[in-house]
């Protein structure tokens, strides 16, 4: 059971949190933000301002060096081994170099959360069916990942991370290697279980997404978080890169 | 489609190299095993010998090498008489040209003419082994009876065997178990080997939400099913040479060596394979749950 003070109202919340690799510098510093329930956020920063380091606190690949860090209402810190596989099974990811098992066709790629969870195999195989047809990828389900283009496997990864309709979606670039109306298309996939409450994270370069979709963005610049409110966010992120470029 | 259990392993050569190791470490495993046990059987043989048996010897010939033949008999008529009469002994009768060929075999070869060569008789005495008689008093009353017989109670040169025969098995015994830790050291080296190379796939796994337990007894098991194929291809290779020793050793000892196993004795071998299974079921087991603590 979990210790009543360690209980929070929110799907993340941190505390304080900074990440430093071994004896580096800060990657992470002082990072205070919540996620409630059934929320939308795009996670921005430059290539190296953090983003793939806090989705690591996020789905408990990294413990922070400083702060504290409470998942799914729990604080990690004091969570054992067996709660911590608990609340990642509650949690999907599809990371930037999507992670796929090159011995696994598509369909057993997909289909491996719901194996770890102990579904039946003819529910596994409907449900993969179905959402590999929708990602377009149903002639595709019996080949190898090394046999499939970047696009493809960018979306395997993606069905993988939703096919157990997760509490928490973390996606690392998602739409990185897939043309704009795919990445439109995978979009309406996310705000599809973001509906049905599943509260996502989407770390993105894609100014277009941003400015298209009106989520409050997670902006990481030399390690420090700040909460763009949706309606400002583009125009203000714009402003800022151009400032920077006439320095 | 993978079937359940696949998903955690991909090919790699590592586990190929694990059923041969446990193949040959069951093979060896079996012929010291079924070494021990008859050599273990022997001993008891022996043992029972010592304690069921006496053998007095009637010279032949004298000292100088003159023909005893005039008194042989009557010897053996007075040793008879007072080994019959004896309280411990159950039955005592001399041994025929036959039985004394049979005797000499594993030592002269089954051509020698056992009746032109200067030899005692024998007399085998039985003994009541729960009230055995008292050998000194036997000896006294014999050397009396007959001066020229010799009590051979048989104790100086199996005793030796025994003492031989339990050394042999102490060292059996050491064997086995350094057998078994190679098994052991085996599985961790191949295990970790394994573990290093499906790193990847692990850390997936664990990040998609598997529990140590889940993978551990995924691996345990799955090493378990590949340790015991190979170890009962050890096994079934062992049997035919286990066999042919068996009647090479029967062939060259006669009775002295006791080389053919009981049923039960038997099962005790055909546990080694299982054992070497289990041990890496076990040993694996704890290997993974190790190697899964690098995982947050």
């Amino acid at each position: 059971m979990p210790n009543s003070e360690n209980l929070s109202p929110f799907i993340a919340e941190f505390n304080g949190v900074s990440l430093r690799y071994n004896k580096g510098p800060e990657i992470l510093k002082d990072i205070n933000f919540s996620l409630s329930p059934g929320s939308f956020h795009f996670m921005t920063g430059e290539s190296g301002a953090g983003k793939t380091s806090l989705l690591s606190l996020l789905y408990l690949h990294l413990e922070p060096t400083k702060g504290r860090v409470r998942l799914l209402g729990q604080a990690i810190d004091t969570m054992s081994r067996s709660a911590k596989a608990q609340v990642r099974r509650q949690i999907g990811v599809v990371f930037q170099d999507y992670h796929l098992l090159n011995h696994l066709n598509a369909f057993d790629n997909v289909a491996l959360p719901l194996r770890l969870a102990g579904e039946k195999e003819a529910e596994i195989k409907k449900h993969v069916a179905e959402l590999l047809t929708w990602v377009g990828l149903e002639k595709q389900m019996k080949s190898y990942p090394e046999e499939l283009s970047g696009g493809e496997q960018q979306r395997i990864a993606i069905a993988r991370a939703v096919i157990h309709k997760p509490t928490l979606l973390l996606a690392d670039e998602p739409t990185g290697n897939v043309d704009d109306a795919m990445a439109k298309r995978l979009m309406y996939l996310f705000l599809e279980l973001n509906k049905l409450g599943t509260t996502v994270v989407v770390a993105t370069h894609n100014v277009g997404l941003v400015r298209n979709f009106h989520f409050p963005q997670l902006h990481l610049a030399d390690g420090h978080l700040k909460i763009i409110p949706p309606a400002e966010s583009y125009s203000e992120m714009a402003n800022k890169l151009f400032k920077r470029e006439e320095k | 489609m993978a079937k359940q259990s696949d998903f955690l392993f991909n090919k790699e050569s590592s586990r190929f190299f694990l059923p041969w190791i446990c193949a040959l470490m069951v093979f060896i495993a079996t012929l010291v095993l079924a070494g021990g046990i008859a050599t273990h059987n022997s001993l008891k043989l022996w043992q029972k010998s010592v304690a069921e048996s006496l053998t007095v010897q009637i010279p032949t010939y004298n000292e100088d090498g003159k023909s005893r033949e005039e008194l042989v008999y009557r010897d053996i008529e007075n040793a008879l008489m007072l080994l019959r009469t004896t309280p411990g002994v159950l039955g005592a009768i001399v041994l025929n040209d036959d039985q004394m060929q049979d005797l000499m075999t594993p030592w002269l070869g089954a051509d020698a003419v056992v009746s032109q060569l200067p030899l005692p008789k024998l007399i085998d005495v039985s003994v009541d082994a729960s009230h055995p008689p008292m050998l000194e008093q036997l000896k006294a009353d014999l050397a009396a009876a007959v001066p020229d017989a010799i009590l051979d109670s048989h104790r100086i040169w199996l005793g030796d065997l025994v003492r031989f025969a339990n050394a042999l098995l102490t060292l059996i015994g050491i064997i086995l178990i350094l057998l078994f830790i190679t098994v052991a050291i085996t599985v961790v080296y191949t295990t970790n080997a394994s573990l290093s190379i499906q790193e990847y796939i692990l850390s997936l796994v664990h990040m998609l939400g598997a529990q140590d337990l889940f993978i551990t007894n995924r691996y345990a098991w799955h090493n378990f099913k590949v340790a015991l194929s190979g170890s009962l291809i050890g096994f079934v290779l062992a049997l035919p040479v286990m066999l042919g020793v068996s009647m090479f050793l029967k062939s060259v000892s006669g009775q002295i060596l006791q080389s053919s196993l009981m049923p039960t004795q038997w099962l005790y071998l055909a546990l080694v394979p299982i054992c070497v299974a289990i041990l890496t079921f076990l040993t694996t087991f704890r290997t993974v749950w190790k190697f899964l603590r690098r995982f947050l």
